[in-house]
């Protein structure tokens, strides 16, 4: 069933009426208590399961509804690969802290750790979050910091956004 | 003297207010002293609407003068199985009930959308990609496009004469040999053909699905055939081309449809099905006669052994299905659905004096998912729709299995929802089934009968639809505890005023108002769907309160039943039927992308003083009078005050003030004082609103005996200062916390100024990793 999915067709225009879209929203959030970056990541169930078995095969969920038992391991994977921090031209590894349902979302827990953000000027972040399955994917990206706030719409032909701390 | 005194003490009282304006007033000339237009978020939408006129009254019903056209169709369909294309020759009636005589028509032909030469797939821009899928690539710069536009083969007057007609994308202009006047009538031909989508493919909204395990297709088939375009008062006529999100506007008017297709195939469609004897088997007509009559239960038409054992097959004879509109019967568009495959089952259902069938088609592939939900699905959209606006008019309301569709015609709809090949499924395929089934059914009342605009306003039929479909989702889980079960409720993904922060706080260059066109707006599905919907329910529960809501959205579903509304007649409507001024309300939510966020800011503590403030003081020594020229006042003091003394705490003020002591003597009995009970604590709150939308305050207020006092003050607390506004709160018992919106009733974005103290509230993030800390 879901072996013919073909990514982008041209001529996909038309929406039906409880039409899908292609969208995921992170939040990034320099905690000060912590000095950590706290980031969360919205990503649609079905995109999240039509992802994991296009790319390793993974039937995600059992028909049952129950999680297959290694989707945590997967996800971190993917995450892993696709979307990436860099703090002053570096790249940095966050852990994977787990993930909560909400309704169709999949709410997945990120966090990096002595941040050191007082001797840091810039931040660069790039999310490719499901543009490997659809062309018209859109990754919206909120970053907060100090009192600050900057967005962005990453999409597949641009997927990285780089500001000054 | 007398005089003087007076006013000093009137202009007094009526001020703390006034001070307070002064001072703001002195301090704002320093920053501006220009003019400025009303500015006022309560000022009427004078600006923002057309001015009534007698075909759209100011009260949002149609006017003494309101006309609408009409189209009748008589059309021959075939459905070619073998190579998957669709013939089609019809004849289009057309009445010209406008006061106006036309020099053409407009005829839409929305599948050109998929021919070769489409403009459709360039109106987006793009960059160059990093990498491509070898697939995606291929079809972007590789293979020839498929070519799914019309082929007209000609366009003819009642005659037989070739018709004149300019085709522009999807748009085709007949072109008149003379002006059909104002009350008379045309008729013309058309003859026509087009090759038929793979629906799951290219996500159209109409097509096939290819089954290959059997290698039988399942088409869905709707906006196949050239449709008259609209002509109105409003929009002259609706020719904006058909980009692919923006859907229909389309005339009411009468249906006659033949359509012929493999005789092993099952065809339901729009209208009454005029030879059922011929298309049915004897023991189909049987059973059909059991279900007119069978009000529980579904009874099924054609079992999944009967559908399987066609799928073997196929038919090289055809059959003709004859569908006609029932005479009276407004139908605004038609759909059909053909297959082998198909399994179908039908419920009777009373709806007021009606009796409607709701039927179901599906395949196998759909089972048993479909056997179990989809007709309890079809029943109860019939139940709370018509509670909400009228008695569902039409005989029937069929839900056909397709997937990935979600798309709806009149009396019929496609539908989402799968089960896996071994049958089994999870909660979240049979709740987006169930939520697909209601939505999609439930526009037969927005937009096929309430029959808005669909291509230049998306939100009028999705947002409409997506609220009553809230609603009957959530009479649906009371109706059917056990299909919900854990669930208390139907687990509803829209409609919750909380679920819309997510996209009400969202990045605003990637947000736009409700009022835009769907092909220009951001994230349709928000846009369209969620934010009016949850728009609509937060008018409901929270500013109007259900009883006088579902008045006002009855009147306007009966007004504009058959009829062409617009987003004012609804607006106006709401207001008329029920005296709440709401232009606050659709200025905020509809035609602005502001959101709601209100707090607390501080709470300021005072007690009743026998002396007068500094204030007072300053204030009494510039106007050259003495307490002793005034009339008996009452002060209070402040905790950081001169006049405040821990003494003043928990005393009842006639204890401490001899002023009001004297007044409670001489003007109350004794009886009177006996019973009276004073407040001994005295707050003054001030309350902010960083969010650009005024909404009603909704406040909880709790006292230190753990009581709790709620109150709330109208939107209009708003009206003379948009940031913020104090309230004095007296009360025998001290207070000990305010929360604001405590309910979530509001879609506020920021919920961590919304309570005094302020909480130090642990953020979601360190909840979760608490959590999974702790495992």
């Amino acid at each position: 069933m879901k072996k013919i999915l073909f990514a982008v067709v041209l001529l996909t225009m038309s929406f039906t009426a409880a039409h899908k879209f292609y969208l995921s929203v992170t939040n990034i959030t320099y905690s000060e208590k912590d000095d950590a970056l706290q980031i969360t990541v919205r990503i649609f169930v079905d995109d999240l399961e039509d992802v994991l078995y296009e790319r390793y095969g993974l039937e995600a969920y059992q028909s049952t509804g129950a999680e297959t038992k290694p989707l945590d391991a997967y996800i971190e994977r993917y995450l892993r690969k696709k979307l990436a921090i860099q703090l002053d031209g570096q790249t940095m590894t966050y852990s994977f802290l787990g993930k909560a349902y909400e309704e169709d979302v999949v709410l997945c827990y990120l966090e990096l750790t002595d941040v050191g953000m007082e001797q840091l000027s810039t931040m660069e972040i790039r999310n490719e979050l499901l543009t490997d399955l659809y062309d018209e994917q859109k990754n919206l990206v909120h970053v907060k910091w100090k009192g600050k706030k900057r967005s962005f719409i990453m999409i597949k032909s641009n997927a990285k956004g780089m500001l000054n701390l | 003297m007398r005089i003087t005194k007076y006013c000093v003490v009137s202009v007094f009282f009526l001020s703390s207010g006034l001070f307070f304006a002064q001072e703001a007033g002195e301090n704002a000339q320093e920053v501006s002293s220009k003019g400025h237009y009303n500015q006022s978020k309560f000022r009427q939408l004078y600006e923002e609407f057309s001015t009534p006129n007698t075909y759209r009254s100011a009260s949002g019903a149609p006017g003494p003068d309101y006309y609408q056209q009409q189209a009748d169709y008589d059309m021959d369909i075939t459905l070619d199985d073998k190579n998957a294309r669709i013939y089609g020759e019809g004849t289009i009636t057309y009445f010209n009930n406008s006061p106006e005589d036309l020099e053409f028509l407009w005829v839409q032909l929305d599948q050109n959308v998929r021919a070769k030469d489409s403009k459709s797939p360039l109106r987006n821009g793009n960059g160059v990609n990093m990498a491509y899928m070898a697939g995606s690539f291929a079809q972007t710069f590789i293979t020839e496009p498929f070519d799914g536009g019309f082929n007209i083969d000609w366009v003819k007057d009642s005659f037989g004469k070739p018709l004149s007609n300019t085709i522009n994308q999807t748009m085709m202009r007949i072109n008149l040999p003379t002006p059909l006047k104002s009350g008379e009538n045309i008729s013309f031909s058309i003859k026509w053909w087009y090759n038929i989508p793979d629906h799951t493919v290219n996500r159209a909204r109409s097509g096939y699905e290819y089954f290959a395990k059997d290698g039988n297709r399942a088409y869905v088939i709707a906006q196949f055939f050239p449709r008259m375009a609209v002509y109105s008062d409003v929009e002259g006529w609706q020719n904006h081309q058909f980009w692919g999100s923006g859907e229909f506007a389309l005339t009411f008017g009468n249906y006659k449809v033949n359509i012929t297709v493999p005789a092993d195939h099952f065809v339901e469609a729009t209208g009454v099905l005029k030879n059922r004897k011929e298309v049915y088997s004897k023991e189909m007509m049987k059973r059909y006669a059991q279900a007119k009559k069978s009000y529980e239960s579904p009874v099924i038409i054609v079992t999944q052994e009967e559908a399987e054992a066609k799928e073997a097959g196929f038919a090289e004879n055809t059959k003709t299905w004859s569908f006609e509109t029932a005479p009276g019967q407004m139908v605004r568009d038609f759909g059909f659905t053909s297959s082998r495959k198909f399994i179908c089952d039908m419920q009777a259902v009373k709806v007021g004096n009606n009796d409607v069938m709701a039927v179901s088609v599906y395949p196998k592939e759909g089972n048993p998912l479909w056997e179990e939900y989809s007709t309890k699905a079809v029943v109860q959209t019939l139940h709370t729709y018509s509670k909400h606006t009228f008695d569902y008019p039409y005989h029937k309301a069929i839900s056909v299995h397709a997937k990935n569709q979600g798309m709806e015609y009149p009396m019929i709809c496609w539908n989402y929802g799968r089960p896996n090949e071994d049958g089994t499924y999870s909660d979240r395929t049979k709740y987006g089934m169930i939520s697909v089934i209601i939505h999609e059914v439930g526009h037969n009342y927005f937009p096929m009968i309430v029959n808005s605009d669909e291509r230049q306003w998306g939100w009028m039929d999705e947002g409409l639809d997506t609220f009553m479909q809230y609603l009957t989702e959530q009479a649906f889980g009371k109706t059917y505890p056990d299909a919900v079960a854990p669930n208390e409720n139907y687990p509803s993904r829209r409609g919750a005023a909380a679920k819309i922060v997510p996209y009400m706080a969202g990045d605003q260059s990637a947000i736009a108002p409700i009022m835009s066109n769907p092909e220009n707006v951001y994230q349709l599905g928000p846009n369209a769907y969620g934010k009016p919907a949850t728009a609509l329910n937060i008018l409901r529960e929270t500013v109007m309160g259900p009883e006088l809501f579902d008045h006002a959205f009855k009147t306007y579903a009966q007004r504009w039943m058959f009829k062409h509304p617009t987003p004012e007649d609804f607006f106006r409507t709401m207001e008329d039927a029920s005296a709440v001024d709401l232009d606050w309300y659709w200025r905020g939510w509809f035609y602005t992308t502001d959101y709601v966020d209100i707090g607390v800011k501080g709470v300021k503590k005072y007690y009743v003083s026998s002396q007068a403030s500094k204030e007072m003081q300053e204030y009494m020594e510039a106007r050259g009078v003495t307490e002793a020229d005034l009339p008996p006042l009452v002060y209070l003091a402040s905790e950081d005050s001169a006049n405040y003394s821990e003494d003043l705490k928990g005393k009842a003020p006639s204890d401490i003030s001899q002023n009001l002591k004297e007044f409670m003597m001489d003007n109350m009995t004794e009886e009177e004082r006996a019973q009276v009970k004073e407040p001994k604590y005295f707050y003054e709150v001030t309350f902010d609103k960083p969010g650009g939308i005024p909404m009603p305050l909704i406040v909880e207020y709790t006292y230190a005996d753990g009581s709790k006092e709620n109150i709330t003050y109208p939107p209009e607390i708003w009206r003379k200062n948009d940031d913020e506004v104090k309230r004095v709160l007296s009360s025998q018992k001290e207070l000990v916390g305010i929360a604001i919106d405590p309910k979530l009733e509001t879609a506020d974005i920021d919920t961590s100024n919304n309570a005094w103290p302020k909480k130090e509230e642990q953020s979601d993030f360190d909840k979760f990793k608490e959590k999974v800390k702790g495992k």
